[in-house]
């Protein structure tokens, strides 16, 4: 995808990082900014004005007689605070899920004594139906270990699907657009920004474990893998140190996708009145104020220009470094 | 290929488009008026919003209905409003005659057979009709003769001013049309009312529910026979509702002169639905709508400076019933004692409001009847002024103590309780501005006197739970009055803690006196009894009424006989009128 | 072949089940919020006479719950915590739940009833779908058609279009509701220019014939569909041209060239067809895509359609209505999968040899 000259890239590349930078210094300095009104304090005396048009009003006010600078500085800690960690929380529970999926696959066997002492742990901690059977299953469980490892027997086993969950679980959450998921879920659970954090990690984390997965199943067949495993490196060991960092490859590119992809969805939510409660500044409930006051452009404008630039920035960051892979052999 | 048909597409695409900006509107009969919301349904026992209930209205006829410009209520389907026999202390008797001419479109009369049915159908199982249950759940009994079929006496339980007019708002339903065999007529009202939810189905109840479903207006428009003047042409959701006047209405042929509330001029109106307040505005000023309701402020003050030029308007406006108020969750310690509510109903700048929200338009009120209802309206009470250093002083008063530095909350040491800290949240539709701008400036106020105020806008569906479990402090919300109920027992009786009376407030003067105005014998009596009521919850403060809105209603020029009203809808539409244009349209 | 493609449906339609009974658990739990918002608010209004105390509010709620339903158990077990002890109980509801009912309702095509109108699901699902369905399938057709003639150019001169491909890039960026409401307050907006209405469909008018109502449907529509084209345009376009750009480095491209074939005719006959293949997946996606954008655009331009079904039944607590879009989007899903596979079929002689 090559667009334009390479010198001209680069400088795209340095203004996208330059951009991100200064969004992500101003959302965490933001309560400490010398701003000349607070985000949610309404003016009643200028409601709507244009920009520069009342004293202290840069950028003009809102329909409600707020601040729209305010509103673009804490809209731009919002953005962060929630796309970012839930980016990387996306990212780290898609890699976990994606890479276990990829390396072991279903043919990891797990001894049956193990079964049922996790198993029976389990029914007793989520008090399932007389919890106390869950402690009698885990006690067989048990015995049977001890009586087993005194034996120096091996144990039957049984393998665990852990390909057919993750890959199940991910489908699962794919078939439905993650919009329309989020709108429906959130209508019965009631947000705050955790809430909302935790929504769209769980919708976001089914595209980096694809990846994640698809470049495990290449990494395991490749020889230091395999040489590790013939060395007697125990394969838990293997997987985290030897094939889930080459394994995260595709991540490099993909983060910053995710992170545009959640900007947007976090403003299409916030616009449509969903996500976030009312008080918290944010750029799409601020572009949503003009379809009450279509003369107020300057409302519309500004969170829109932050919006589209941040995002242009994170998919040119995202194709630098693909393109810098591809250079690599 | 491809470009080729993108351009043919193109062609084909700007052909079309000229071609369907091309027509106007030339139809003259139609009226079309403005509705922000879908009715959602039609059932005439729901009373889901205000669209349904202008629809029903105009769909079916009670025994009186409200004169809306006249704000009383006059007989529609009865004959005159009825007469009140008190038994003994606890039992009213209402007796009504129908009027000779009234009848269904069939030409069959309508008779007091009709109207046994319709209550019994409120009671019903298996129907949604579960809002009409508590309003008329205050008819114990209904007693028809053979020998008068027009006439019926309502035995209702309690004794109550307001149960003359309160005993007639309902839709009346052909009981030919839903229950031909009467089967009905072998249930009283009373079993039916006493039947508990849970008793095991009943086959001929079933059978009664599911003909009435069968036959209401969400499943085939026009199959519910109403005697009202229009019928249903079109409904299609969330667009449009259409609504033909009836060519054999029978008050055209049999009443003369017709009485103003039978009058209904309109050949044609469709209720379009755009939920949008600005695109509605832009569609009034293309010519697009004729009325335009309940509009808000901005928008009217936008159309005053800036007139219309494609479709000449009209401006009206009234004085509604609607109140905005503040109300304390008076369960809450902090909250519990008088004097910190009146305390802070001092750092609410209602004169500021009404002039930001409002444009200076509206009315400031001691309570929540409105200063237009002048028997009742208690004038002998001052407004809360918007004073701090007085709410400062009322909460020291209270017991509150500030600390020495600026930024030092209140706080307050009561005997055997751990201390408290006056700090508060404030709760309120997150979809309404008005009520975010009011939340707003008691915020900036109560800060400058040291008392920190959260604000917590919420989504409605929670609103509505987090009020009812009584999961705030203060909240901002409406109140809709009218000129004719004063039934407080919803609202401000310690029964209805857990229910209706949100915040919690419970004294026994004010239960009795809420009692009292209830079943006041004469209108005097209760004038002095509601006078008493709104000098009590001054004191008291359970609530901070602040003003009441303004009614605004734009209109096409083109239409005469509009006449806006102080309850809602705010107009009346059925005597609407366009007036003959001089020169078409171009 | 078949095989293959029977299971991969049957894996998405069992994911389709598992994601709506989810849905449904973790709405219906919290099932008071929407009795309560079924019914009229109580402190709104000034009341008649009679009643108005917790207990009248409390049968009221009663007989609704009776009346939708809601006063069975939610699933087949259910369990509640004793207040003393802490003790967790247990207890089998057996079939007589409202889970069981639900999907037993579904199986015979019983989709339930809205909780506010009382009007059947199905019925309102249909409404909104033939609104939806020519919105984006107009809008899915047109991003169609012309990402195949901006792809084609641009792979044919890459070097040429840079402004094309930047305008693209920018583009891509775009939210959904930027364009929307960039364009209503460009193109419907009297103070710029009103070329097009800016709301809903109003009543059609029995004045008009049958072609004017066809137009004055038309003109609504233009705006809306210009907006889902635009935002399904940029992703479809740089993907083709992507793909068409490394077939035409590919050998064959080379031989045909040294056959003295066009570049034109090259992409058509040869390269086209192999670059369509990893593009079919991202078509195949774009239909349940777009119901997801038909929400913003809804809600934006206040068509009556799909999207704003959901989002409104969302905000009413609607829970019948919101499980059954769930379903059939989930379902639309599926069809678009089956579509994608039989087009693999059909463009990769390979995998017919395979089956």
């Amino acid at each position: 995808m090559a667009l334009l000259t390479p010198a001209f890239r680069r400088w795209s590349q340095w203004l996208a990082v330059l951009w991100l930078g200064v969004v992500v210094l101003v959302a965490a300095l933001a309560p400490v900014l010398p701003l000349p009104y607070p985000p949610n304090s309404p003016d009643l005396a200028n409601i709507a004005t244009p920009p520069l048009e009342a004293v202290g009003h840069w950028l003009g006010t809102d329909p409600q007689g707020r601040d729209v600078l305010s509103i673009l500085v804490f809209g731009a800690r919002t953005a962060v605070l929630l796309t970012l960690p839930a980016a990387v929380l996306a990212a780290v529970l898609g890699a976990l899920a994606g890479g276990a999926a990829g390396f072991w696959g279903n043919a990891t066997r797990l001894a049956v004594p193990y079964w049922l002492l996790g198993g029976g742990v389990g029914w007793w901690a989520l008090q399932l139906p007389v919890p106390l059977l869950g402690l009698v299953v885990a006690a067989v469980g048990l015995g049977m270990a001890l009586l087993f490892g005194v034996r120096k027997q091996r144990f039957p086993s049984w393998p665990i699907p852990l390909n057919a969950v993750v890959v199940g679980a991910a489908t699962t959450l794919d078939t439905v657009p993650r919009l329309v998921l989020v709108v429906a879920m959130a209508a019965g659970t009631g947000v705050s920004i955790p809430g909302l954090l935790v929504l769209l990690t769980l919708t976001s984390w089914p595209l980096p474990a694809r990846l994640v997965r698809a470049q495990m199943l290449r990494v395991r067949t490749l020889p230091f893998v395999e040489a590790a495993q013939a060395a007697g490196i125990s394969p838990q060991r293997v997987w985290m140190r030897h094939a889930l960092p080459h394994a995260l490859q595709p991540l490099r590119t993909s983060l910053p996708l995710s992170v545009a992809g959640l900007l947007g969805l976090e403003s299409t939510l916030s616009f449509l009145g969903i996500g976030l409660a009312p008080d918290v500044a944010s750029w799409g409930r601020l572009m949503a104020t003009i379809r009450n006051e279509p003369s107020a452009w300057w409302a519309f404008v500004f969170p829109a220009l932050c919006l589209i630039i941040s995002i242009i920035s994170l998919n040119s960051l995202s194709r630098h470094r693909a393109a810098q892979e591809k250079l690599l052999p | 290929m491809t470009q080729h048909s993108l351009r043919k597409l193109l062609c084909i695409t700007i052909a079309g488009l000229l071609y369907s900006c091309s027509p106007q509107r030339a139809d003259t009969d139609v009226i079309r008026v403005r509705w922000s919301h879908d009715p959602e349904t039609l059932d005439p026992f729901q009373f889901s919003n205000q669209a349904s209930l202008d629809a029903v209205n105009l769909l079916h006829l009670g025994l009186l209905e409200v004169d809306l410009t006249r704000l009383k209520y006059a007989p529609v389907l009865a004959e005159s409003l009825p007469t009140t026999h008190l038994i003994g202390d606890s039992l009213t008797e209402l007796r009504y005659t129908l009027r000779a001419a009234a009848a269904w479109d069939n030409g069959c009369p309508v008779l007091a057979s009709d109207v046994a049915f319709t209550l019994k159908l409120m009671f019903c199982p298996d129907l949604p009709n579960e809002a009409a249950r508590a309003r008329f759940g205050f008819i114990e009994d209904i007693t028809t003769t053979a020998t008068a079929p027009r006439r019926f006496t309502l035995v209702c339980r309690g004794q109550s001013l307001e149960y003359l007019v309160a005993s007639g708002d309902f839709p009346i339903l052909s009981e030919a049309a839903i229950d031909p065999r009467g089967q009905l007529r072998r249930y009283s009202l009373r079993a039916l009312q006493r039947r508990p939810v849970t008793a095991p189905a009943d086959t001929v109840l079933l059978d009664v529910a599911r003909r009435y479903r069968a036959a209401s207006p969400d499943q085939l428009p026009g199959l519910l026979p109403g005697c009202g003047p229009y019928e249903l042409v079109a409904w299609e959701r969330d667009r449009y509702l259409t609504l033909r006047r009836k060519t054999n209405w029978w008050p055209d042929a049999q009443l003369q002169p017709v009485p103003a509330v039978l009058q209904a001029l309109p050949k044609q109106l469709e209720y379009v639905i755009i939920p949008d307040a600005a695109t509605a505005t832009l569609a009034l000023r293309r010519g697009d709508l004729d009325v335009y309701p309940q509009m808000p402020a901005r928008e009217y003050a936008r159309l005053q400076t800036s007139p219309s030029t494609s479709n000449p308007l009209r401006l009206y406006s009234s004085l509604s019933y609607s109140v905005v108020m503040a109300g304390f969750n008076t369960r809450q310690p902090v909250l519990a004692d008088a004097l910190t509510r009146q305390a802070l109903s001092h750092c609410f700048d209602a004169a500021g409001l009404l002039e930001a929200t409002q444009m200076g338009a509206g009315t400031r009120t001691v309570g929540i009847l409105s200063p237009a209802n002048r028997i009742n309206y208690n004038d002998s009470l001052a407004l809360i002024p918007f004073d701090l250093k007085r709410a400062a002083a009322l909460l020291r008063q209270a017991g509150w103590q500030r600390g020495p530095e600026a930024d030092a909350g209140w706080v307050r040491a009561v005997a055997n309780r751990p201390r408290q800290q006056l700090a508060l949240r404030v709760r309120y539709r997150a979809e309404e501005t008005l009520f975010a701008t009011v939340a707003l400036q008691f915020q900036a106020a109560a800060a400058k006197i040291g008392v920190p105020v959260t604000l917590l806008p919420t989504e409605s569906g929670t609103f509505s739970s987090s009020v009812h479990t009584g999961d705030f402090d203060v909240y901002v919300r409406m109140l809709n009055g009218n000129p004719f109920m004063f039934n407080f027992t919803p609202i401000f009786h310690s029964e209805a803690i857990g229910a209706g009376n949100t915040t919690g407030f419970d004294t026994p003067a004010s239960d009795h006196l809420i009692e009292a105005i209830t079943t006041a014998e004469t209108e005097q009596r209760r004038a002095h009894l509601l006078r008493r009521f709104q000098a009590l919850m001054q004191r008291e403060m359970p609530v901070v009424p602040l003003f009441f809105l303004p009614n605004r209603v734009a209109a096409s020029s083109s239409l005469t006989g509009l006449q806006v009203s102080s309850l809602k809808p705010g107009y009346a539409v059925k005597t609407l009128v366009r007036a003959p244009q001089p020169s078409p349209a171009p | 072949m078949v095989g293959v493609a029977l299971r991969r449906l049957a894996q998405t339609g069992l994911a389709v089940w598992a994601l709506a009974s989810v849905v449904f658990l973790l709405s219906y739990r919290d099932i008071d919020a929407a009795v309560r918002l079924a019914l009229p608010d109580a402190t709104e209004a000034t009341a008649g006479p009679g009643a108005g105390s917790a207990a009248d509010q409390a049968t009221q709620q009663a007989a609704l719950r009776q009346r939708l339903g809601l006063d069975l158990p939610l699933f087949y077990l259910s369990r509640t915590t004793d207040p003393q002890l802490h003790w967790v109980k247990w207890r089998w509801n057996g079939a007589h739940n409202q889970y069981h009912h639900w999907a037993m309702g579904l199986a015979r095509g019983n989709w339930g009833v809205s909780f506010r109108t009382g009007e059947a699901v199905t019925a309102r699902l249909g409404r909104a779908l033939s609104f939806t369905l020519p919105l984006t399938g107009t809008a899915a057709f047109l991003a169609v058609l012309c990402a195949f003639g901006l792809g084609q150019r641009l792979a044919r001169r890459p070097r040429g279009h840079s402004l094309l491909q930047a305008a693209l890039v920018v583009l891509h960026a775009l939210p959904l509701f930027v364009v929307a409401l960039a364009l209503l307050l460009t193109l419907a907006n009297p103070e710029v220019v009103a070329w097009f209405p800016a709301y809903g469909l109003q009543a059609a008018d029995a004045g008009l014939d049958t072609w004017s109502q066809a137009g004055q449907y038309a003109l609504h529509l233009v705006l809306p569909v210009a907006a889902l084209t635009l935002t399904a345009l940029p992703e479809l376009t740089l993907h083709l041209s992507g793909a068409l750009t490394r077939e035409l480095r590919s050998d064959y491209a080379t031989t045909a060239r040294a056959k003295g074939l066009t570049e034109q005719a090259i992409i058509r006959h040869h390269a086209l067809r192999n670059a369509l293949l990893p593009t079919i997946t991202l078509i195949a996606e774009l239909l349940p895509a777009l119901v997801a954008g038909a929400v913003v655009v809804e809600v934006v331009f206040a068509l009556p359609g799909m999207g704003r079904l959901l989002a409104d039944a969302a905000a009413a607590r609607d829970y019948p209505v919101l499980v059954g879009g769930i379903l059939l989007i989930g379902a639309a899903r599926l069809l678009a999968l089956l579509l994608a596979d039989l087009v693999y079929f059909w463009a990769d002689p390979r995998i017919r040899w395979h089956s």
